[in-house]
Parts: structure tokens; C-alpha cells; sequence
């Protein structure tokens, strides 16, 4: 049997040194940079290219029918929503503040933060899903004018069912996971959330 | 810049052994205690520029490194984890001495602790100051004092449960 003196004694004693190097730490800042500046590059570069694109087409591409111009629209403008929205969601965790807040707010923040994910992975997904397929229908009416009979059904049958299978293959599987991993994290923020209360101390012994 | 990095330079050397202790008390395993650790330097580096000498440095740097611990959080549970003890013991010698053997056991009963309790015990395991704990914690005093009465009784009792086993 010990006593709490005894194990403090016995942390004390043995103090294992962490096996990181203050030039590691450095080393590691220079590389997380470069490598953040990276993926920001390619998180913000790429759909820019898409959307310059896209422009560059609708100008200079003479197309039959206005409904074209519009599905193009529809799809610059959903790249734009979900390109600034990385970006800002991106921003707003590493410039914020609440790292060094108190445990409590930070968890708070944490939990809002995973909350406003989850929603546009799942629920605003939805609608992006809505949207391309709006832009989807609007440039088959193109297509109908532009390509013979049998091609245009071949390509309405080919969309509609590679969107079914998006809808009810990819998506469900994805919001089902999406969903029990961030359900999950907020349940572990809210446990953590729960213990850093701060309790009347006239009720503990 | 040659002065921030004198300035950090030092408080890595002041703080970072600490750091590492409330990380691994944490973690339980001494490669996320080391991962947990790197992130949190960098994370005050990062920082360094909104130090408004509010508080002690070295209480912002807890406060950093317990925020830090408190979103590692992972799919697999790792309380009371068993690689514990084997990781410990193997990284010190083959044939693990009897104090080796406590410390492990010691280790192995704060993982059994809940979040909040890891991280105040072992920053009073470290002897730090209750008014720099409620700080960093971000609770009363006279809360905090309760809490770790609680927590000394309940690591006590886990730890002597754990050796009888």
C-alpha cells in the first residue's frame, strides 16, 4: 500500500525526457509550413484553374442555348462557395484565438467548429449535389439540339445513373461515416466539456 | 527573427521536459507524448507574437499544451491501455527493475484517470502551483483544491489496486 507521498516521490524520481530536440522543433515549424503553403496551393489553386476554365469556355465557346451559359454559372458558382468556405473554415482554425482560451471555451469552440463541419460535408452537400445536377439538366438542353437521338439518350442514362449512384451509394456511405466520426468527436469534446465545470466547492468532500 | 528564436530557444529548454511530463500523463505512451509535445512548441511559436504578459509564460505554455492535449482525440479508446507497460519496460531495459516496474504501474493508473484529472495531477505530480493550475484549468482555486483532493484519493486507490493485481 502507498500513499500519495510515495507516488509523487516516486514521479519525481524518474522524469523520462522527451526524445524531441529543440532543432527537431524547428525543422518541423519550416517543413509544416511549406507543406501547409502546399496544400493551400492546391486547395485554393485548382479550383481557380476550373473556374478560369469554365469562364474561358462560356467566352469563347458559342453555345446554342442560354440554359448552358447558366448550368456553367451554376457550377463556377458552386466551386466558389466551396473553395472560400475550405479556405475561411481553414483560417478560422489556425489564426483563432481559442487556443488559448480556457480549456473549457477552447472545447466549446471545438465543438461548434466540428458541428458547422459536419453540416456542410453533409447537409450543404446536399445541395451541392441539388445544383449540379440543375447545371446537369440545363446542358442537356444542349445536348439535345447538338447530338443525334440515341446519343442523347445514351448520355441522359449515363448521368442519371451515375448521379443515382452518387446519391444513394456514395453519399449515403459517406455521410454515414462522416456522420459517426464527428458525432463521435463532438461526444468526446462534450465528456471533456463536462469535466472542466466549475463545480460549487462546497459540494466535494 | 534571431530574437524570437533566442526567446524560443529558451523557453523550449525551460519548459519542455514539463510539457512532455502533462503530455505523456496524458497519453499514456511516450511517441504521443513526444508528437503532443512538438505540436504544442509549434503551436507556441506560432503564438509567441499574442503573449500579452498577462499571465507567466510559462503558465501560456501549459495553457497551450493542455488545449493541445484536449483535441487529440482519437477513435480507440487509450485508457488504461496494456502497450503501456511493455513500452515503458522496453524502452528502458531488458530486465525491467522493480522501480521501472512502478513507474509503469504509475503511468498505467493515471491513464485510468479521466482528461481533466490526467492533466491536473500531473502538473501537481510536478509540484506546479495551485493558483498557476486553477489558471491554466481555468476553474477556481478553491474548486481546484477540491478536485485534487479528489484525484490524489482516486490515483492512490487505482495505483495500490493496480499493484495488488
Amino acid at each position: 500500500m502507498k500513499g500519495f507521498e510515495e507516488i509523487q516521490q516516486l514521479w519525481q524520481k524518474q522524469k523520462p525526457d522527451p526524445a524531441v530536440s529543440f532543432d527537431t522543433v524547428l525543422q518541423r515549424i519550416k517543413s509544416d509550413k511549406s507543406a501547409l503553403a502546399k496544400k493551400l496551393f492546391w486547395q485554393s489553386i485548382v479550383p481557380c484553374l476550373v473556374i478560369i476554365g469554365l469562364v474561358w469556355i462560356s467566352l469563347t465557346v458559342a453555345f446554342a442555348t442560354w440554359t448552358t451559359y447558366l448550368a456553367v454559372s451554376i457550377v463556377i458558382g458552386c466551386l466558389c462557395y466551396y473553395t472560400v468556405n475550405q479556405l475561411i473554415d481553414y483560417r478560422q482554425l489556425s489564426d483563432s484565438q481559442s487556443l488559448l482560451s480556457k480549456p473549457q471555451q477552447y472545447i466549446h469552440y471545438l465543438q461548434g467548429f466540428q458541428q458547422r463541419r459536419n453540416r456542410f460535408n453533409t447537409r450543404h452537400y446536399s445541395i451541392y449535389e441539388a445544383c449540379i445536377a440543375l447545371a446537369f439538366a440545363l446542358y442537356a438542353v444542349e445536348m439535345y439540339f447538338a447530338l443525334s437521338f440515341w446519343f442523347f439518350v445514351s448520355f441522359i442514362v449515363f448521368v442519371v445513373f451515375w448521379f443515382l449512384i452518387c446519391h444513394f451509394v456514395f453519399m449515403k456511405q459517406y455521410i454515414r461515416q462522416e456522420n459517426s466520426r464527428i458525432q463521435q468527436m463532438i461526444e468526446d469534446l462534450q465528456r471533456i466539456h463536462e469535466q472542466f465545470r466549475d463545480e460549487d466547492p462546497a459540494d466535494g468532500r | 527573427m534571431s530574437d524570437q528564436r533566442l526567446l524560443f530557444q529558451q523557453l523550449f529548454e525551460d519548459n519542455s521536459k514539463r510539457v512532455y511530463h502533462l503530455c505523456y500523463g496524458y497519453t499514456g505512451d511516450s511517441d504521443s507524448a513526444n508528437d503532443l509535445m512538438q505540436e504544442t512548441f509549434i503551436k507556441v511559436w506560432q503564438n509567441l507574437d499574442k503573449f500579452r504578459n498577462q499571465s507567466q509564460l510559462s503558465t501560456w505554455i501549459y495553457r497551450i499544451a493542455v488545449n493541445t492535449c484536449l483535441s487529440y482525440l482519437r477513435t480507440a479508446k487509450r485508457r488504461a491501455t496494456d502497450e503501456l507497460n511493455d513500452s515503458i519496460i522496453e524502452n528502458h531495459t531488458e530486465e525491467p527493475s522493480e522501480k521501472q516496474e512502478q513507474i509503469a504501474l504509475l503511468y498505467q493508473s493515471i491513464a485510468q484517470l479521466e482528461e481533466n484529472e490526467r492533466i491536473i495531477i500531473t502538473m501537481v505530480l510536478d509540484e506546479v502551483p495551485y493558483a498557476e493550475i486553477a489558471e491554466i484549468a481555468g476553474i477556481s482555486e478553491g474548486n481546484l483544491r477540491v478536485k485534487i483532493h479528489r484525484i490524489k484519493h482516486k490515483l492512490t486507490e487505482i495505483y495500490n489496486s493496480n499493484e495488488r493485481v
